[in-house]
């Protein structure tokens, strides 16, 4: 190939590989209304009796996951801050069988489940405080 | 290579890292992959195994995947571009806000290990572009590490277990 052609092929390699960073980033903590249809039961979740009455911050984590400690953070202070809200981080490093269950692609996932375990929001990627907090805000109204 | 292996499940009590330093390693491998690619597009691949295991692209992408391995192997913490960010940045720095767990870097560098290793022996097998290719995957992951601080664990752990590339112990199903 002559050296333009090189220069090209590696700008466009560049060019391509912000594009896909900047779709990633933007796509990270993005917060998904679910339909309101699926309901996880107490019992389907290792190391849980029953969901806190308010709300519940579910998290999927794994070993490879840098963000996941970070999430974890964020999540349990925001559950602290809260009366009835509580935040379990589940590691499925090992448990491959819960990560299909609830469809979890990529950790972290969160799911924020209502007091009966209804999904009603779904977050792929470390989520951020405030967007939390809006959502709990949602949730705890009109429960 | 050495074959003492630490090993990857321990936790608790294990030391964290300054997450800056695997993204400085990632962008002195993005560049030096791109320059692996430029150098395998200008020059075209050799007619014999001979020439084609003495190609200026091939024998740098060999260190590359050398690095790679050691990375994966000995853990990131161990890796040479871990030293030369002590050694050069870090004093420049401020301390870290917080540190990370050394496990995901290290799987990304068991993710490029692999990758770089395919594109390895295609170039020996002689087919055209193959190391082009896996050094132009690798490049994207390595950059978007470096720049976004993207985490290659966190999007292909499970799938990598789904399709039973990667076994998982324990595991009631994949």
């Amino acid at each position: 190939m002559e050296p333009i052609g090189v220069a090209l092929t590696l700008s466009g390699l560049v060019v391509l590989a912000t594009a896909l960073g900047l779709v990633w980033r933007s796509r990270q903590g993005r917060v998904r209304h679910t339909d309101g249809r699926t309901t996880v039961r107490a019992a389907d979740v290792p190391g849980v009796r029953r969901f806190a009455r308010g709300a519940t911050l579910l998290q999927f984590s794994t070993e490879v996951c840098a963000p996941c400690a970070a999430t974890r953070t964020v999540l349990g202070d925001v559950a602290h801050s809260r009366s009835g809200v509580a935040h379990i981080d589940l590691d499925v490093t090992h448990r491959p069988d819960l990560a299909s269950r609830f469809h979890v692609m990529q950790t972290p996932t969160t799911l924020i489940l209502d007091g009966r375990g209804v999904v009603r929001a779904r977050i792929g990627g470390a989520p951020r405080r405030d967007t939390v907090q809006a959502e709990l805000d949602r949730i705890l109204t009109a429960a | 290579m050495s074959t003492t292996r630490p090993t990857l499940a321990a936790k608790p009590g294990q030391r964290g890292i300054d997450p800056r330093s695997p993204r400085f390693g990632a962008g002195i491998t993005a560049v030096l992959l791109l320059i692996v690619i430029g150098l395998g597009l200008s020059i075209p691949i050799g007619g014999t195994l001979a020439a084609r295991a003495t190609e200026p692209a091939f024998l740098l992408f060999v260190v590359i995947t050398a690095l790679f391995g050691w990375g994966a192997f000995a853990g990131v913490q161990r890796h040479p571009y871990g030293a030369l960010y002590r050694a050069l940045l870090r004093p420049r720095l401020q301390a870290p806000t917080e540190l990370e767990d050394p496990i995901p870097p290290t799987f990304a560098q068991g993710v490029g290990f692999v990758i770089s290793l395919i594109g390895v022996v295609l170039q020996l097998i002689g087919v055209p572009y193959g190391l082009v290719i896996a050094a132009a995957a690798a490049f994207v992951a390595a950059f978007l590490n470096s720049v976004f601080a993207y985490c290659l664990g966190c999007q292909i752990y499970l799938l990598l277990v789904r399709v039973g590339i990667l076994g998982s112990k324990g595991a009631a199903a994949a």
